[in-house]
């Protein structure tokens, strides 16, 4: 009996970390694409769903080498949710608006070089700002 | 048309990642976020990402349109850092905002 539910302890902590992982991969490739929805409810559904597994698993009792896909499944599952909950970004008060004229700036290109915003004059330009290089 | 990129990367850092781009844009590093807070940017609420040890901030992506008399003609800002719009969105405003666009 022991045997059993620790192999079922165990087959349960690898369907975890498959399910965390082929939603991971699924998240990833939405991702490169410019194109995670709006609403990522599913996605939660499956991350919690997943980490709900590996808690089962655990529950369940599996082989050690059961128990670690259960908590890798967890920790990504829970991590990933947590991601989703912490993402909503906020601009300061008076951020800048259609119409308005954009400040003058200067700043340092990747080459080194000072750029200075009065060289803009005369062309339109696309300004984009991004969070970083990871 | 001139594309700028501005982020708080550090030049070198910026050097060797922009072949992922495969963009000719003009890529400015913003340390100390002077120009993200000219720009009423920085973000407000959890960053969800990892800052340098110099850097205290991190601007809410936005793309913007600016006119070639310096007037901004069009904002596009994620209020989720998880979304962005795709490049047909922005060249769809540079299409109906400018006459001839690259």
């Amino acid at each position: 009996m022991i045997t059993n539910r620790k192999k079922v302890g165990t087959v349960l902590g690898f369907v975890a970390l498959t399910a965390a992982i082929l939603t991971v991969a699924f998240w990833f490739r939405l991702a490169n694409q410019v194109a995670i929805p709006e609403d990522r409810t599913l996605f939660v559904v499956a991350f919690l769903g997943a980490a709900g597994l590996g808690v089962a698993a655990l529950i369940v009792g599996p082989r050690w080498f059961g128990g670690i896909p259960a908590i890798l499944a967890i920790a990504i599952g829970g991590f990933l949710t947590f991601t989703v909950e912490i993402s909503p970004q906020q601009v300061a008060d008076n951020p800048i608006r259609v119409g308005d004229i954009i400040p003058v700036f200067t700043a340092l290109d990747d080459q080194g070089d000072r750029f200075r915003s009065a060289d803009l004059a005369g062309a339109p330009v696309l300004i984009k700002f991004f969070r970083a290089h990871w | 048309m001139q594309v700028l990129t501005i982020s708080t990367d550090k030049p070198e850092v910026i050097r060797k990642k922009r072949g992922v781009h495969r963009l000719q844009a003009r890529m400015l590093s913003d340390r100390d976020l002077v120009v993200t807070d000219a720009f009423g940017l920085r973000n407000q609420l959890v960053h969800s990402g990892p800052l340098d040890d110099e850097v205290e901030a991190l601007p809410v992506p936005t793309t913007l349109l600016v006119s070639s008399d310096g007037q901004v003609l069009w904002i596009d800002q994620s209020e989720n850092y998880q979304r962005r719009s795709g490049p047909e969105v922005v060249l769809a405003a540079l299409q109906s905002h400018l006459d001839t666009p690259e």
